[in-house]
């Protein structure tokens, strides 16, 4: 089974982001990582195509010496090939759906294989939209399954498992089929040193792909109102720090 | 404007934010309201009756092949300038793969819209809520959004709108994925947004059993259980309490947080509620910097403290 797995840098989820003095989100400073749900689908198709034999391939939109890193990364943890495009503007999911469909022609055309499956996180831990995977089945005119936590090769396709709010649902899909990924029961696997140290001599083409213009535009940026952090109870003993909390709620008509 | 609303059910009964978006829909103009099924009359006799007309589609369509095909058919019969879901599981498949069949773009948890000299703009936050997006739609492009619940108030009534019904065939081979099966591992119903208050607990719960005393402290309160994600992790209590990023998003009346530092994924969730009361050992937890009262120190040794002090100032 060939998996292609469509993987998005972010800034570090962990880091607090802000606007900057020209009002725009501040993300310059911050470490760059892979999409925490990314780097889920990226273990998921690995574990696949140790199971069933295949090959795993990942490709990112973007500048090269930006995203390279993030690449390597991928390599390291179990992807066979890497791929770079850079699109023809930035958009909006739209933009990057389309540019997604072409990457993924070039792509397959450069390895001369056609992919199984193709995987996206659920969603990205910066604009957190969820619609990338969404669109792309759609505009390559492929089976869609999101919140997909289990895959496995059946006789006509796959059988894939969904996590639902109330438990789970199973849907049968044919092949190739789009899916997005998201917190499975495992854990991503770690890189050994060995592993880092030959996917940073990993060549990974870098080649460009159109883009359609975007149908959302982001007007401004702004931040949302600031609480004020109320009383803080530092006390020596719980039954005196538990007696103040009392005195306040009730003063504030809260119980 | 007219809006189309796409009605999500559940157990037969509409999803808070559908009504959610009737509200707003109809603050900007016009609704059309859509229903799925035959049985579906009272519904759209409910739905009817907060002043919106309401297209009852007679198949029973189920598959998200079909509703996309379904939709799709109806925003092109119809003159809507804006497509609303809720932002649920199922609004946030349905929304992104409709807006790519409309050739168009979809904005998803919009928390609010308003129109700015004829122009629709639609606020959504982003990076786990520290920013919020304006953005608005290119030129002659429908509006595709989901409306995160809790964002807009409930419907009022209104005059009965107009129900139209038809049916619509549905060529058998849009199908591409086929449900074959359903478990359902929650059976609780667990109804966070519309809670006046909730109690919830984090990884600074430290035990199940401290865990049963945050469930104690919400029985007491006739409040609803919350959780954050590593409570959930670690299988305190299941996924249908998340509040935060990848759960719910509530504004209670009072909320009250258990060894729950403040990641930001959670905080987006709850930062709505009226007052906030955190109990965190670490004395600089980000909780502390949003609660109205913050408590420093262990939950295992604050909750049993705080529920006998409001057992004796209830007897």
């Amino acid at each position: 089974m060939n998996i292609l797995v469509c993987v998005k840098q972010v800034p570090d989820d962990f880091v607090k982001v802000h606007l900057n003095s020209e009002g725009l989100p501040a993300t310059e400073g911050i470490e760059k990582v892979v999409n925490a749900f990314d780097t889920y689908a990226v273990e998921m198709a690995v574990r696949l195509c140790e199971a069933h034999d295949g090959k795993v391939v990942v490709l990112t939109l973007g500048e090269e010496e930006a995203v390279r890193p993030s690449m390597v990364q991928m390599i390291a943890v179990g992807a066979k090939q890497a791929y770079i495009y850079k699109p023809s503007a930035l958009g909006d999911e739209t933009s990057t759906a389309s540019g997604l469909a072409e990457a993924i022609k070039k792509c397959e055309a450069a390895e001369g294989i056609t992919f199984d499956l193709i995987m996206c996180g659920k969603e990205s831990t910066d604009e957190i939209s969820s619609q990338v995977g969404a669109m792309l089945s759609e505009k390559m005119g492929l089976g869609f399954v999101s919140s997909v936590v289990g895959v496995e090769p059946v006789e006509d396709g796959l059988k894939v498992q969904q996590e639902t709010e109330e438990g789970f649902a199973y849907y049968q899909v044919a092949c190739p089929a789009v899916v997005t990924v998201t917190k499975p029961e495992y854990d991503p696997r770690y890189p050994t040193l060995k592993s880092k140290m030959a996917a940073r001599k990993a060549v990974i083409p870098c080649d460009t792909v159109d883009v359609e213009a975007a149908a959302v535009i982001c007007e401004s940026y702004a931040e949302p109102a600031k609480r004020e952090a109320g009383v803080k109870i530092q006390e020596k003993e719980a039954a005196e720090a538990v007696a103040k909390a009392m005195a306040i709620l009730a003063e504030d008509k809260v119980l | 404007m007219k809006s189309l609303i796409y009605i999500e059910m559940k157990d037969g009964k509409p999803q808070n934010s559908s009504l959610e978006a009737i509200s707003i829909a109809k603050k900007l103009g016009t609704g059309l309201a859509v229903v799925i099924g035959h049985q579906n009359n009272i519904m759209s006799t409910l739905i009817s009756g907060y002043g919106v007309d309401v297209l009852q589609i007679e198949n029973d369509v189920q598959n998200q092949d079909e509703l996309i095909y379904v939709l799709e058919n109806i925003v092109k019969e119809n003159d809507v300038q804006t497509v609303m879901f809720g932002a649920t599981q199922e609004g946030k498949d349905l929304a992104p793969r409709l807006a790519a069949r409309l050739a168009t773009g979809c904005v998803t948890d919009v928390i609010d819209m308003d129109m700015a000299a004829d122009t629709l703009v639609v606020t959504r936050p982003a990076f786990g809520g520290t920013v919020l997006e304006k953005m608005k739609f290119a030129d002659g492009k429908t509006a595709v959004v989901t409306t995160r619940g809790g964002s807009f108030p409930k419907p009022e009534a209104g005059e009965a709108g107009k129900i139209t019904c038809m049916t619509m065939e549905v060529p058998a081979d849009v199908v591409k994925t086929t449900l074959i099966d359903k478990t359902v591992e929650i059976t609780e119903q667990v109804n966070l947004e519309g809670a006046d208050i909730i109690v919830a607990g984090g990884r600074g719960c430290g035990s199940e059993e401290t865990f049963a005393l945050v469930k104690e402290l919400a029985d007491l309160l006739d409040g609803v259980v919350g959780a954050s994600r590593p409570a959930i992790e670690a299988g305190w209590i299941s996924r249908a309490h998340q509040v935060g990023q990848s759960g719910k998003n509530v504004a209670p009346k009072l909320y009250i947080a258990c060894g729950i530092s403040g990641a930001m994924q959670h905080i987006s969730g709850m930062t709505g509620s009226d007052y906030i009361v955190a109990i965190n050992k670490d004395e600089d937890a980000p909780i502390f910097d949003i609660a109205d009262i913050g408590i420093v120190g262990k939950c295992e040794d604050m909750l049993p403290l705080l529920i006998e002090a409001i057992r004796s100032k209830r007897a």
